[in-house]
């Protein structure tokens, strides 16, 4: 039943492709399923192992960094450069999952806020591989079969890197490491005193949930074909994780429906850009006071 | 030689004012965070917006100075006042309460960095005060504007008031009580939540002075919000929460080094080792250095 709301949810963008010849609509098509990945990995983080990862933009602007410079000054095939980007990035996550060994709550959020707001000044500050504030432009399409791939096949791809996505992370939570996870999450001294190995399945949270990142990090490079540091700074982690709670935290529908609701919503407000700071906020301050479950726990109160 | 001095009292003189500033916007932040539990990443978008208060009062609007600041003071404090009563009253007694905090006034920051830019952001980029006074005063080899002197010692005094106050008032020692021990605290008989709100109030209008006091020294634009908000919560912890003498040898600690960085290089470099610092002090002792 949940995974048909997931594959209800994840199917519904597409429509937004039949919508003919706008443009802007498989944009936000193509955005919200790169979202949706997004989120999803953030989930694995802050659902299933109780961890907020402030660091989770600048993850994935690693790898979309990464992944640009290969194809545009190396001229490597996106489908090359990818892998690495994503590596690099669960790489870098694994090492970032490093404070998780000593601090909980609080200070790993804190710790997460620093390291990302050190990402972002890193990008800004080397800008031989960046360029810097102005950032990377014209980053190509991916080429299949000697051409570009095309708008609407483009969207369909990044939606069933999505859809690989969220699938993955629900066949993981069925498995014994999720289980494993959520009592790690539920209480960790016990979890320790079981003999479980806390730090071994941290990490491996991290690691997983870097790639996903990265994947995303990367796609949303070559299909925006624009990249800046204000692109991966700690707002754009603030609102992934908001997507999350929106959504409902640790379930395998509420990144998914996050992501859908929150980000066309800037776009409805074109002409007025900072409205969207105001609106995500304000719904940040909603959600954290009058429904911390998330949308997930009211519409699917029965089904659960 | 003269310019090796002239070096050495421009980065002085500097290091100082940045470093006083500094240290009084992170005096606030660390009242609310010692006595509260609540990391207020909105800080720094208060400190903003107390300068571009000031800055629409007095050059938009035309009003003196001493209409002015009381007016910018009472209306950070004012809204402060509103946000704790449909917002942060309601966490008082959750036992876990930094990490809502922690999102909310995250949240509370993106609402604020996007009213600016849609409103001030709209009429300007960047923003100068008239100060209060003008001129150079020429201390021995290097000229100094005297507005940067006189932000200087206003800093000082308030951050030396506030000391004052923590220790030999009797609401001030009440306040110093709670950060200590809660619990004791409230079976001594002092009513926490008015003690949560006086820090509040103080912690705000305090950072609103380092906001109003920094708009008279330098030039501000609408992203000075949340460098504060970085260099102030790595100031909050190095020194440790509660701590205004901490707040007070950090702050200037990172202004000096700010001052000596720019001179060599980019101060970019001065903002990565605060973070490392900050970061380094979580792990090795996340209560910070001035707090037992």
């Amino acid at each position: 039943m949940k995974d048909l709301h997931a594959l209800l949810i994840l199917s519904f963008p597409v429509l937004g492709l039949f919508a003919g010849d706008h443009g802007l609509v498989t944009f936000i098509v193509g955005l919200v399923f790169i979202n949706m990945l997004l989120a999803s990995g953030l989930n694995l983080l802050y659902g299933f192992s109780g961890l907020i990862p402030f660091t989770f933009a600048g993850i994935a602007g690693i790898s979309a960094y990464i992944c640009a410079n290969l194809v545009i000054r190396a001229g490597w095939a996106f489908w090359f450069a990818l892998p690495i980007g994503c590596i690099a990035a669960a790489v870098v996550g694994l090492l970032l999952s490093f404070p998780a060994i000593r601090l909980r709550g609080f200070y790993f959020a804190l710790s997460g806020l620093v390291i990302q707001s050190a990402l972002t000044i890193a990008f800004v500050y080397f800008p031989a591989y960046t360029n810097g504030d102005t950032g990377i432009t014209s980053i190509p399409k991916p080429v299949v079969a000697g051409m570009p791939v095309a708008s609407p096949w483009f969207e369909l791809l990044i939606g069933a890197a999505a859809a690989i996505g969220a699938g993955g992370v629900a066949l993981l939570m069925r498995s014994r490491i999720g289980s494993t996870l959520i009592a790690i999450r539920e209480d960790e001294d016990l979890c320790r005193a079981l003999g479980i190995a806390v730090t071994a399945n941290r990490c491996l949270a991290f690691f997983l949930a870097s790639l996903m990142a990265g994947l995303g990090g990367a796609i949303y490079a070559h299909f925006v074909g624009f990249i800046s540091p204000r692109g991966f700074d700690v707002l754009v982690s603030l609102n992934l994780w908001l997507m999350v709670a929106v959504g409902g935290r640790g379930t395998v529908t509420g990144p998914l429906l996050g992501a859908l609701i929150l980000t066309p919503l800037p776009y409805v407000f074109q002409q007025y850009s900072w409205l969207k700071d105001v609106i995500y906020g304000a719904a940040i301050i909603a959600v954290v006071i009058f429904l911390p479950g998330g949308l997930q726990s009211i519409t699917f109160r029965k089904s659960a | 030689m003269q310019d090796y001095l002239v070096l050495t009292a421009s980065v002085i003189t500097s290091g100082l004012l940045i470093g006083t500033i500094y240290a009084v916007v992170a005096a606030g932040l660390s009242l609310i965070h010692g006595t509260i539990l609540m990391p207020q990443a909105s800080n720094g978008q208060i400190f903003l917006g107390s300068g571009l208060l000031l800055w629409l009062f007095t050059t938009q609007l035309g009003w003196p100075l001493w209409t002015a600041i009381p007016a910018v003071l009472l209306a950070t404090i004012a809204l402060i006042f509103i946000l704790e009563s449909i917002i942060f009253s309601r966490f008082y007694q959750n036992a876990d309460r930094s990490i809502t905090y922690l999102v909310l006034t995250l949240g509370l920051a993106q609402i604020f960095s996007g009213l600016y830019s849609g409103t001030f952001g709209k009429i300007s980029d960047t923003f100068s005060v008239d100060p209060p006074v003008r001129g150079l005063a020429f201390l021995e080899p290097t000229p100094l504007p005297n507005a940067r002197l006189l932000a200087f010692a206003a800093a000082a005094a308030v951050l030396c008031a506030l000391i004052a106050f923590l220790r030999f008032h009797r609401v001030g020692r009440s306040l110093r009580a709670v950060f200590q021990n809660r619990e004791v605290a409230r079976l001594r008989g002092i009513n926490t939540v008015s003690v949560y709100r006086l820090a509040l109030g103080l912690g705000t209008a305090v950072s609103s002075v380092g906001g109003i006091l920094y708009a008279f020294a330098f030039t501000i634009d609408l992203t000075v919000g949340w460098t504060m908000t970085l260099i102030t919560f790595a100031i909050m912890i190095v020194g440790g929460p509660g701590s205004v003498l901490g707040a007070l040898c950090i702050g200037l600690i990172f202004g000096f080094t700010q001052a000596i960085v720019s001179v060599f290089a980019d101060p970019t470099i001065a903002t990565f080792a605060y973070l490392l610092a900050m970061l380094i002090m979580l792990f090795i002792r996340p209560n910070g250095l001035f707090t037992r």
